[in-house]
């Protein structure tokens, strides 16, 4: 598919997704964080089943080269920060985008917060760290 | 609130990763678009690292076989001066495993670039617009529509929502992804870091918000 086209119909149909399955209602994310309501849990295990099953084809016929990704020295710290701002303000990165579409404005405090995190980050990566900066953006 | 079953967010959630990978040629990562736009922001465009060695080679290399590879099957009169020789020395050269490799199967990659980002964003906050439109959830408040997060966050509500942000930004960065690439694409791969990431941010979401009290 012709780029932005592919870009922009992935990002609605994921908002779309997202805003359904409730990952952009802080009450049911504190709901499958408290483990009272394993909806969400359930459906993100269940996807991510789905998701090892899906790439069976995709790898036999598409032979992707999809990048390793290992253990470094930035996974348990960052996850730990990451965990944490997740329960406190109920958003992981897209979900901030859900909840500005849907009228929570308070998502463009997360997203700010968000830009000024991974900004601090990368400023202190350079500074302090040695291990190469590994990213989402390697995919 | 009216949600998706299990199953059916399940299904949604893979079903959005393989569009996803079709659509656009790349695993889904979320964190990785914020990542690209603040290094927009400190770096200008000239120096944005938009595409990773890796991907540049590949670029170059599929660039370099649709521009000379095709022209094996041409006459050598059409060779620009200096390819035609090589070829006929060395057939096993690097550009004919390139041309071998280049997988017609495989979905477009192009490079990026800042507008894709927030195309993409865009289209997200859109696509929340639409679902809670249908589903009856569009609300109108400048904090959470969420009667727990007041009651925890009270007049406080925009530093957590800060603060919050900035720790998933930050955190998110160090680890090298979030619920997308490392939870989703990451754990469905058998990934190492991924699963460690996955299992380490969940964990903290759930002692987190336990402190926080019950629903």
């Amino acid at each position: 598919m012709r780029e932005p086209t592919g870009t922009i119909l992935t990002g609605l149909l994921f908002g779309f997704v997202l805003s359904n399955v409730g990952f952009s209602s802080w009450d049911e994310t504190h709901r499958m964080f408290t483990l009272d309501d394993q909806r969400m849990l359930l459906a993100f295990a269940f996807a991510a089943l789905l998701l090892s099953l899906a790439w069976v084809p995709i790898r036999k016929w598409q032979h992707p080269s999809w990048p390793h990704r290992g253990v470094h020295p930035g996974i348990v710290p960052g996850s730990i920060a990451f965990g944490a701002g997740w329960a406190l303000c109920g958003a992981c990165p897209s979900i901030a985008l859900v909840q500005v579409g849907e009228g929570q404005l308070g998502g463009m405090l997360t997203l700010l917060g968000m830009l000024l995190g991974n900004y601090a980050y990368s400023v202190l990566h350079e500074r302090y760290f040695r291990w190469p900066a590994s990213s989402c953006m390697d995919d | 609130m009216n949600h998706w079953s299990w199953w059916l967010s399940g299904l949604g959630l893979a079903s959005v990763m393989v569009v996803h990978w079709l659509a656009t040629g790349r695993l889904m990562a979320v964190s990785g678009r914020i990542t690209a736009l603040v290094n927009r922001v400190r770096f200008g465009a000239s120096e944005t690292p938009e595409m990773t060695e890796q991907e540049l080679l590949e670029a170059v290399r599929m660039a370099t076989t649709v521009e000379f590879g095709e022209l094996e099957a041409a006459t050598d009169s059409h060779n620009p001066p200096g390819l035609g020789p090589e070829k006929s020395e060395a057939p096993d050269s690097p550009a004919d495993d390139a041309h071998q490799e280049l997988n017609p199967a495989l979905p477009q990659m192009g490079p990026r670039t800042t507008s894709h980002h927030v195309f993409f964003m865009v289209a997200v906050a859109v696509g929340g617009l639409l679902a809670a439109s249908l589903g009856g959830r569009t609300t109108f408040t400048w904090s959470l529509a969420s009667n727990g997060f007041r009651d925890f966050a009270g007049n406080l509500s925009p530093v957590i929502l800060v603060i919050g942000g900035a720790l998933v930004g930050f955190g998110t960065r160090m680890a090298g992804g979030c619920t997308s690439g490392h939870g989703l694409c990451g754990v469905s791969r058998f990934q190492p870091g991924s699963l460690l990431a996955t299992a380490v941010f969940f964990s903290v979401g759930v002692g987190v918000s336990l402190l926080l009290g019950p629903s």
